[in-house]
């Protein structure tokens, strides 16, 4: 559980990481683009007012070519007016002059300062479509001495532009006027020479000059009069204060305005209708006009606000993908985690079923210890926690029943299969004596309830103790290995495997083991066990090392050593299952008797069971009985203690003939060449002081025993005491 | 195997119950060396539970009586049955132990 508390903060700090890692992808995202669209700004507000300023000079330059023009025209004709004061009807031709070479002049007057009982005079001359034509302002009506470029000029002393005004007097347009006093030869004043000019000219530059498309521009006259404005809405406002009283922004456009009429130069922002306006306006010289020009804020950012707006989807779209990867990063860490939690659940139920499984099948060796005619082992070795190798066996009326079996498949379904077979050998076995009928009721009971096609290989044998008679029956397994004076195969009936065919008929065999003889059962997962190279453990190993004198656990101990030696780093790919039964019974008059003990003093405990029990066999006295026991003991535990280098491994076989009026006891090992024979007894009549401390063992075999005889045969010590009866 | 001892002064009485093989000759050997110390005086080996023994039995009998011999005391065997009387016999411990 510790690990799963850990794995879920590693899940919940993954996530803790994961948003911080949007918000501080986000955060410096929208701060580097937050700069960046500050400074593209200012830039484009710079370059827009540098454009504004270029577009004012512009359109100054333009109009004051256009007023120089018209001024150069009345200055060059003030002298040849001024001449021509005393005869009046040449004016007239003055008027001509002035506008025949003057393009930009759309038509002249001059206009006499009235005296005192003279009538009004004034020619004037103006372009038409068809020319140019006369016509006289004299008139009482028009009455020229009211009007402004008369009086203004006489006013000032010098040139006038008046403001616009529209004319019906003859050019029918808008117009302004340039006038200058003229002087007469006593240097009074005399008359006024005008050149109008049409405003037209002036719109025609405006409008041709446009630094943004929905950009405008305007010129004013002195008192905020428009003269010219791209846009005609506001034209239709006249003035500086219709377009006041029209806009929200009162207070900046007043305060243009009052700028405006003041002459001066500069730039402002107006908001109107939630729309922002950069206005920059300058004097023109002389004429004291002023130009201004409109931006929409719009048109100065459009670009870079559509700029933004695909920096900003893009951005916004790119975090959303980063939080959709890490929301299925998180998933998945988390559905990873339910699966780690449900795989240590499944394990721990494993283990415990493992527990279980194994529990199932005899696992205390030896099984029968107080028996002398058997030594049997069995070892079992699941591929995974819970396999479906088995093996069991138990000892009814002196029968040993014994099985072996093998479920198809492995794991789970084969354990519940194994944990099925096991419950029906015991059941089964338990009152059937033959072979063949308890497998054939097993296979029934299997079939019967097998929906899912498992089937068990399987081998039962039955043991008749008492004289070696064994009766078995195999169902599909592989045939076990008999060990009497060289080892081969049973020879079985395949049969079927348990579980196929519900009325089969298994036969039944048998065969009858002598004194010495084992068994050797196994599962296919010995001799199929593959290292990495895919090379099979094989029978042939097999029956090398079951070779030589050993107990059934200590065969067991090493084919397993083998195998996993074998195998090496491959994984186990099946369940391995072995029993070795080795039968060391029938203990009729003329049969022997073995017992097999490891070169260790404490195994000396065995010998006096197995002594007793030869002893017993031949109704012998109490008396003579523990004598032999001494002599026997006496002869093993010199090969314990001298036969094999101290440290190593090493047998003693002790082997009880029984003979019709004698009892003989060999006792051989594979250690050093040693006849104990040789050893000078021990000197029985010696007094205190000169008795040895050693020696006396040799001498009670000598004496107890009639026949002592040492050979060495094949590298063996072979130790002969024989004893008459 | 078993050694039950009652000590008196001057004397220490051994009681032997079981069987005296060679794995508990060797099980005893500890006990048999604290024995040792007694002898200089008398140390009665009380035989009345022993079944059996072997030469690795009679071994501790005999280094006891050494011992004794040296320290000049006593071992006296009290009440062996006839079966480890015939080992006695066939061995000569007959003549070296005072036997009760």
């Amino acid at each position: 559980m510790i690990k799963v508390k850990k794995f879920s903060d590693v899940v919940r700090n993954s996530l803790r990481g994961g948003l911080l890692l949007i918000i501080v992808a986000t955060l410096v995202l929208e701060a580097t683009s937050l700069v960046q669209y500050y400074f593209s700004r200012e830039g484009l507000r710079e370059e827009a007012a540098l454009r504004a300023e270029s577009q004012l000079d512009n359109i100054h330059d333009k109009i004051m070519d256009v007023v120089d023009q018209a001024e150069a025209a009345v200055r060059n004709s003030v002298w040849i007016a001024s001449w021509c004061l005393d005869v009046p009807d040449s004016l007239k031709r003055v008027c001509y002059r002035v506008v025949d070479d003057n393009p930009v002049v759309a038509g002249s007057a001059i206009a006499l300062v009235p005296k005192k009982g003279e009538k009004l005079f004034c020619p004037y001359v103006y372009r038409s479509p068809d020319g140019l034509v006369y016509h006289s302002l004299d008139n009482e009506e028009y009455y020229y001495p009211s009007k402004e470029w008369f009086t203004m000029p006489i006013e000032i002393g010098e040139g006038y532009w008046s403001e616009p005004y529209w004319d019906e007097g003859g050019g029918e347009m808008l117009m302004t006027t340039y006038s200058v006093p003229i002087k007469d030869k006593n240097d009074n004043l005399a008359a006024v020479l005008t050149a109008d000019v049409s405003l037209d000219w002036m719109t025609e530059i405006v409008g041709s000059l446009q630094v943004y498309p929905t950009a405008f521009s305007m010129v004013f006259s002195r008192d905020g009069t428009i003269m010219v404005c791209s846009d005609k809405s506001l034209f239709e406002k006249k003035n500086i204060s219709g377009i006041v009283s029209q806009m929200e922004d009162t207070k900046t456009l007043s305060f243009i305005g009052k700028e405006v009429t003041e002459g001066r130069s500069g730039s402002k922002v107006v908001k109107d209708k939630g729309k922002k306006f950069y206005v920059h306006y300058a004097p023109v010289q002389k004429t004291r006009w002023s130009i201004a020009i409109v931006i929409p804020e719009d048109e100065i950012f459009g670009d870079i606000r559509q700029v933004g707006f695909y920096v900003l989807l893009m951005q916004i779209i790119g975090l959303l993908m980063l939080a959709i990867i890490l929301y299925f990063i998180v998933s998945n860490l988390l559905k990873y985690r339910k699966l780690t939690e449900m795989k240590e659940k499944m394990e721990g139920e494993l283990k415990i079923a493992s527990g279980i499984q194994m529990s199932m099948v005899p696992k205390t060796f030896p099984p029968f210890p107080e028996r002398h005619d058997l030594d049997m082992s069995a070892l079992i070795v699941p591929a995974k926690e819970v396999g479906g190798d088995l093996y069991d066996f138990f000892i009814r009326e002196e029968k040993l029943y014994f099985c072996i079996g093998d479920v198809s498949g492995k794991g789970i379904p084969a354990s519940l299969v194994m944990a099925v077979t096991r419950s029906m050998f015991r059941a089964v076995a338990s009152r059937e004596a033959s072979p063949g009928i308890i497998v054939s009721r097993m296979n029934k009971g299997m079939s019967d309830m097998n929906e899912s096609n498992m089937f068990v290989t399987f081998f039962l044998g039955v043991l008749d103790l008492s004289n070696g008679h064994l009766r078995f029956c195999n169902a599909g397994h592989n045939a076990p290995m008999i060990l009497t004076d060289a080892i081969r195969e049973l020879k079985v009936e395949p049969n079927l495997p348990l579980g196929v065919l519900p009325d089969f008929f298994f036969t039944e065999q048998d065969v009858t083991l002598e004194y010495d003889d084992a068994l050797f059962l196994y599962t296919d997962g010995l001799t199929e066990a593959e290292n990495i190279n895919h090379e099979q453990f094989g029978e042939q190993r097999t029956k090398d090392i079951l070779h030589g004198r050993k107990t059934a656990d200590e065969h067991l101990k090493n084919i397993r050593g083998a195998v996993d030696a074998f195998v090496g780093e491959a994984p186990q790919s099946d369940d391995l299952t072995m029993l070795f039964i080795h039968y060391l019974g029938k203990s009729d008059s003329n049969s022997s008797r073995h017992l097999i003990l490891q070169n260790d003093t404490s195994q000396i405990s065995k010998l006096a069971g197995f002594v007793e029990s030869v002893c017993e066999s031949k109704q012998l006295s109490p008396d003579l009985s523990m004598s032999l026991n001494l002599a026997i003991e006496e002869a093993v535990t010199n090969v314990i203690l001298y036969a094999y280098p101290e440290g190593t491994k090493g047998y003693v076989d002790i082997e009880a003939q029984s003979e019709e009026d004698s009892l003989i006891f060999v006792i051989s090992d594979s250690g050093k060449a040693f006849d104990p024979t040789s050893i000078p007894p021990a000197d029985v009549t010696a007094s205190l002081e000169d008795r040895k401390i050693g020696g006396l063992g040799i001498f009670l075999v000598r004496n107890i025993m009639d026949e002592v005889s040492y050979e060495r045969i094949g590298g063996k010590n072979v130790l002969k005491l024989k004893k008459s009866l | 195997m078993e050694l039950k001892t009652v000590k008196k002064p001057g004397e220490v009485i051994v009681h032997l119950i079981g069987r005296l093989d060679t794995p508990s000759s060797l099980e005893i050997a500890k006990d048999v060396e604290e024995l040792k110390k007694e002898a200089s005086g008398v140390i009665i080996l009380d035989c009345t539970e022993l079944s059996y023994i072997s030469s690795s039995g009679l071994r501790i009998f005999l280094t006891l009586r050494k011992e004794a011999a040296i320290m000049g005391g006593k071992v006296i065997v009290r009440n062996i049955c006839s079966e480890i009387r015939n080992v006695f016999m066939m061995t000569g411990f007959l003549n070296l132990f005072e036997i009760q």
